[in-house]
């Protein structure tokens, strides 16, 4: 019996990527020195419901004013950008040549809340970047996780030769651990959700939505926001 | 010319059978099963092989619940099963006398969920139809309208990654978001056993308590 020659590989696999910002810690100092007195009422989203565990900003954040503000666009939206031209076919001079559109909040999940499950519509990169977390507790090891919902279906008949598949096949939710000064990048449709904070601090994140335009297509335009 | 607004039928595709009812005189049948199941809330009746991280803020029982001898839990199931045989007939086109020949087995627990208890998106595989019976809905907070939520999530992914004002307010059962069901005692919901459902965080100062089934015919 010979053994034949076989090649394992991912199909209709979804981008996900971690990336880590230079220097964080003096950049968070100042974005959460900024931005938790301004988790009021006035600055909430809204159009959301009220929880008073978890506070979600209005979707402007990248209008506001001030230094941390500005650094932390530039340096999410680079690492972004250096996210999906890896994800693309794009060359280097093609990829810069398209305009990018963003809108961010802030959300703070206070302990025993939770950011509710969604994704994001009229964008195609989400970015959540980590400003500050509660200390890792191996007792709770998805406490206050970035989770990415399973959206296959396949898993509904499972036997011992797919029920304990590995990394990137099984059917589970990927969980991601927010770490200050790591950002998570993956596609905006994707439904995603922060687990319940079972820490004894707020995560404080920042959420962007991002979209990307070809100035050059005649009669490209985006929906509103 | 006159011109005439066109006879539209507007009729549901793709769309996911959801049964309800109510057990009436449910008051002393919950008051029974309560009792029994705090009484069992042990590591002896718990779970052994969860399939998901397990919160110590709710408790799941084995998943033999069914095959308890009580009164009181024959009483359910006589009553959970059979909705679960009518909702499958109602949605299917098999007639009674097919379903009728075949076996309806099932895996049952109860959950009994405290403040800040939860339960993450699942589904259940190797399953057709899957139900939850309220015995005790816990109590209401009014500063957490989101509490204790039974949510079901949209199986039409990425349906809303564009939305323009003829699609953000759509009605039911056409509305892209999830269904939130604020389970009352004595409620029953049968779905069918793919589509993702979670428990929203409870944060009542008491206790919600409910009884799930996964359900296939053999």
């Amino acid at each position: 019996m010979t053994t034949a020659s076989s090649t394992l590989q991912s199909i209709f696999a979804v981008p996900f990527a971690s990336v880590r910002l230079a220097q964080p810690d003096g950049l968070n100092l100042a974005l959460a020195a900024g931005l938790n007195p301004l988790a009021t009422p006035a600055q909430g989203d809204a159009t959301l419901p009220t929880d008073p565990f978890c506070f979600r900003s209005r979707e402007d954040l990248f209008e506001w004013q001030g230094e941390a503000l500005s650094y932390l666009k530039q340096e999410l939206l680079a690492g972004l950008c250096g996210v999906v031209r890896a994800a693309n076919l794009y060359t280097e001079e093609q990829f810069r040549a398209l305009g990018i559109q963003a809108k961010a909040r802030f959300v703070i999940v206070r302990p025993n809340g939770c950011l509710p499950a969604g994704s994001l519509p009229h964008a195609s990169w989400c970015a959540i970047y980590c400003v500050s977390a509660p200390d890792p507790n191996p007792l709770r090891p998805d406490s206050a996780t970035l989770r990415l919902y399973s959206h296959r279906f396949g898993g509904m008949f499972l036997d011992s030769a797919n029920w304990n598949l590995r990394q990137p096949f099984h059917f589970g939710h990927q969980l991601w651990h927010p770490i200050p000064g790591d950002m998570a990048v993956f596609p905006a449709w994707i439904p995603h959700e922060v687990a319940l904070n079972r820490g004894d601090r707020d995560l404080m994140l920042i959420i962007a939505r991002v979209r990307f335009a070809d100035p050059r297509v005649e009669g490209q335009t985006l929906p509103p926001w | 010319m006159v011109s005439q607004a066109p006879m539209i039928r507007l009729s549901s595709g793709f769309a996911v059978p959801f049964g309800e009812t109510f057990l009436t005189g449910h008051e002393r049948l919950n008051r029974e099963l309560e009792a029994l199941f705090l009484a069992r809330e042990s590591e002896e009746y718990r779970n052994p092989t969860p399939s998901h991280t397990p919160q110590a803020e709710t408790f799941e029982s084995r998943f033999n619940l069914f095959k308890w001898p009580e009164p009181c839990v024959r009483e359910l199931r006589d009553f959970v099963l059979s909705s679960v045989g009518q909702t499958a007939l109602h949605a299917s086109t098999a007639q009674a006398e097919e379903l009728g020949k075949l076996t309806l087995h099932n895996h049952t627990w109860y959950h009994i969920s405290r403040y800040a208890g939860s339960f993450v998106a699942h589904n259940h595989p190797l399953a057709s139809w899957s139900a939850v019976y309220c015995v005790r809905a816990g109590e209401r907070v009014p500063e957490h309208p989101g509490s204790g939520l039974l949510k079901f999530f949209d199986t039409r992914v990425g349906a809303d990654s564009y939305l323009d004002p003829s699609t953000r307010r759509l009605k039911a059962p056409y509305a892209l978001r999830p269904r939130e069901v604020r389970l009352e005692a004595g409620q029953l919901v049968i779905f069918p056993s793919y589509v993702f459902h979670e428990v929203t965080p409870f944060y009542g100062r008491d206790t919600r308590i409910t009884v799930a089934t996964n359900c296939w015919f053999a």
